[in-house]
This record gives C-alpha cells, structure tokens and sequence, in this order.
C-alpha cells in the first residue's frame, strides 16, 4: 500500500516536473555482460532477457543495471550532443523535493558518464563527449550550494549558529591554535579514556619551538612583502603609464 | 561530500608556479612538449590590466599599430588573457611548413603571431579608423563601449561559441529539461530543512528515539 501511494506520488510529482530522462515504464531486458565493447562501437549485440528481477523500483523507470549505459543509440557515436549545466540562480527558484529528485537523476547520469570512461580508457578509445562529465559536476556542485545556503540561513535564524559542525579554537601540543572540530561520542569527556590521552595545553619544552615557529612564519611573510614590492618596482618600470591606473 | 571534494582537487591538473602561456592549449601534446614539468625559467612580465579596462573581444575589428604589418585591420580570432594577446586573422603572419614527413618537406603555410593588447586599436565603425574607447553605461543600464571621437557605441560582436553550439538553433535533447521547466520557480520558503521537507512529503516518520549524544 505505502509502494502504490509511492508510485502515485511519483507519477504525480513527474507529470508536474518534467524530469529530464526519459521514463519508460516498459519492462526492458536487462543486458548481458559480455556487451560493453558495444557502448563504444556501432556493431550492436542483439540483447535478450536473460532473468527475471524483482520490482523494487520507487520511480517510473525499470531498467535496472542498464541505467549504468547511456541510450542504445548513442552507442557508438563520437560525440553526443548535451545542454548547458544547471546554475546556481537556476536551482535557487526550485522547491527542496525537485532538488532532492534532481540530485538523484544527476547522480545516475554521473555514474553511468563515469562507466563511459572507465570503459573508454580500458579500450583505449577517447570518450565521447567528455564535457558531459564536467557539466554534470558542475551542477552537483551547485545544487549542493544552494542546499547548503538555505540549510545555513535555516540554522543561523533558528540558533545563530555560523557552523553545521561544533567545534572550537583550542592550542594543540604543538601550540599551535587550531579548530578543534568535536566529535560525536557515547560517554562524557571526564569518563572517556581515548580523549584524556589528548593534549590540549602546552609543555614547557615546546616554548622555543613556538618563538622559532613564529619567527619562521614572519620571515616568509617579510619575504612575501619584499617579492611584491620588487614585482610593483618592475612592473612600474616595465609599464610606467598603465601600471598606475592598474593599481589604482 | 569531502571525498569528493578530495577527488576532485586531485583530479584537477594544477599548471606549475611560473607557466609560460603558448599560443597552444594548456595541457595539449604541443603544450606538454614546449613547457615539461622540469622546465624552470624566468616569468613574463604581463601588463596587469583589470577586467574592466579589457577591451577587445573575438570578432572585433582591430588595426594595428606597430609591428610588420601596422596600420592593416583585421579580425580578432583568439586572446590569450593571461599574456594579454591578441590574434588577428591572417596578419602579423610568419611562415612554417607543416605535414613534413622523411621524404616530404612539408606545406608552408603563413600562421599568425599574437600582438599585444597595447599594439592594437579599436576600428570605429563609423569612419573605420582607430580609436579611443571608453566603457559606459547606457540608459537602460547595459555596459557598452563608445569611441571618444565619433560617440558612436560599438557593439559586443558576434563570435561562434568554442563548443559549436548555435542558440536560435538548440533543439532539446531527450536528457535536457526545456526552458519553461527550468525557469519555473516553485521553492517557497518556509523554516524546514531539505530533509525535513522531503520527509514529510513522501510520508516517512521518524519513529527512531534520539539517544543522548556527547559533543567534545
């Protein structure tokens, strides 16, 4: 009962937003394994159902491991033809459930762009289309900005807090200052043996370490200063009528 | 989130401190062969022009000003920002041979050396002679670039995309969304987090008790 209001949810949701594969709710043969040398050459094996597999499927789609490969047709091809990737201004007008179906359909098309590649570079062949990848990151990418802006708005208005994860600015034994990100753990700290072994304070004989450390640290940052202005002098000198307006 | 992340700073090819851009692609055999990994030497001192004093675009009718072939127009085909290049159609040409095999010498050819930014000028549509050009906004609001002689606005000009892709000529894929389903706007607001929504809408309850947890 909870797959079949599932399935209506589903094909409801997907008759509002149209998703961007094709759903055949046809039952496709799953494939044979011997076939990949088909995804990158014209010559087709001809594919028969071999067994039987069960219908778990929360979607319209049933094809099962071939969603691994790319479209029958495009086996074979040079180049395939893709869209642009989706930006950030895109996906900041969609509702958090199209994200969440959008997340999933990018991450099979990721998958099976990946298999291209792996199967390309066992045959050496060059990948068709390689830029498909990189748009199908690119929008990965986004979508998880965009989620991770609203979820940071979410959580600065309700707590205040700037960070997913707590933590805090402690010295380790080095004395270096560090942010000390903390950890989920079943007991409380005064009881918790592998915590107690940790070091946040600092030894007296670790002092000189610290004044030589810092030394080091202002040295380079001397060095960098120094770099920059000798880059400006030559720059100024090379250039001397469009540098100031550069700079300015 | 972070392995990924982790893979993908991997992934990506980092060019060493001091690369010397070519008029060949970074990361191309012609590229690889010219800059080896071990190869060290001094940088180029490259004008620093802000991206808003950039002038020229691909397509952009240019004379240019110095060199073999000063005071010829020609069409801006490739820039090469980082060395703030600019390489004109068929001008400023050196002859090579190219196809050489053992027995065969080779067909010359003329290919063209990049100029610099400062050695070429805009062509004012108007009277085609090279002038000086100003950025400026126009009332709408657009960004524009107007000659200071004339006044006349020289328009951004039309450069095929590397990719081949003409946009009046796009007809969607099957695995591409159209336009209307991408611009539909259908986020409202409301104080939930993704996962909160996307549980209620398919109806899971959390019937799991939260144990009590330490954080240090």
């Amino acid at each position: 009962m909870a797959a079949g209001r599932l399935v209506t949810l589903c094909r409801g949701l997907a008759a509002a937003l149209k998703v961007p594969e094709t759903l055949k709710a046809s039952l496709n043969p799953a494939a044979r394994p011997g076939f990949t040398s088909s995804l990158l050459n014209k010559n087709i094996a001809n594919i028969t159902p071999l067994h039987q597999y069960k219908l778990i499927h929360t979607t319209l789609s049933r094809k099962g491991l071939e969603e691994f490969f790319d479209d029958p047709k495009n086996w074979g091809e040079e180049t395939v033809k893709s869209g642009a990737a989706w930006t950030c201004e895109q996906l900041r007008c969609k509702s958090n459930e199209d994200l969440h179906k959008l997340w999933y359909v990018l991450l099979k098309e990721r998958n099976m762009l990946l298999t291209l590649e792996q199967e390309a570079k066992r045959q050496r062949l060059p990948m068709p289309s390689p830029e498909r990848l990189d748009k199908v990151s690119e929008s990965m990418d986004a979508l998880d900005k965009v989620i991770q802006e609203r979820d940071d708005a979410l959580r600065l208005l309700q707590t205040g807090q700037e960070r997913p994860r707590p933590g805090a600015w402690r010295k380790d034994i080095f004395g270096r200052v560090i942010w000390y990100k903390y950890k989920q753990w079943p007991i409380p700290w005064y009881l918790n043996k592998r915590y107690n072994r940790k070091k946040f304070y600092v030894m007296p004989c670790v002092e000189q370490f610290v004044r030589l450390r810092l030394e080091k640290y202002l040295r380079g940052e001397a060095k960098r200063k120094n770099l920059q202005k000798k880059k400006q002098k030559m720059l100024q000198r090379k250039f001397p009528h469009m540098s100031a307006e550069a700079q300015n | 989130m972070r392995l990924s992340a982790l893979l993908a700073l991997a992934a990506k090819a980092n060019l060493p401190h001091n690369y010397r851009y070519g008029m060949s692609r970074p990361g191309s055999m012609a590229d690889k062969r010219r800059n080896p990994p071990w190869k060290r030497q001094r940088p180029v001192l490259v004008e620093p022009i802000p991206e808003d004093s950039w002038n020229v675009f691909c397509g952009d009718t240019v004379e240019i000003l110095e060199g073999k072939d000063a005071g010829k127009q020609g069409k801006v085909v490739q820039i090469i920002r980082e060395r703030n290049w600019v390489v004109l159609e068929g001008l400023n040409t050196h002859f090579r041979y190219i196809g050489r095999s053992k027995d065969y010498r080779g067909t010359m050819i003329p290919s063209e050396a990049p100029l610099l930014f400062r050695q070429v000028k805009l062509v004012d549509p108007t009277d085609r002679k090279p002038t000086e050009v100003e950025w400026r906004f126009t009332e709408e609001g657009e960004r524009v670039r107007v000659s200071l002689r004339t006044g006349r606005i020289i328009p951004k000009p039309e450069f095929p995309r590397p990719d081949g892709i003409i946009p009046e000529q796009w007809i969607d894929g099957p695995k591409d969304t159209s336009v209307e389903d991408a611009l539909e706007r259908t986020y409202v607001p409301c104080l939930k987090t993704l996962g909160e929504e996307v549980m209620e809408a398919m109806g899971i309850v959390e019937t799991r008790r939260h144990r009590k947890i330490y954080w240090y």
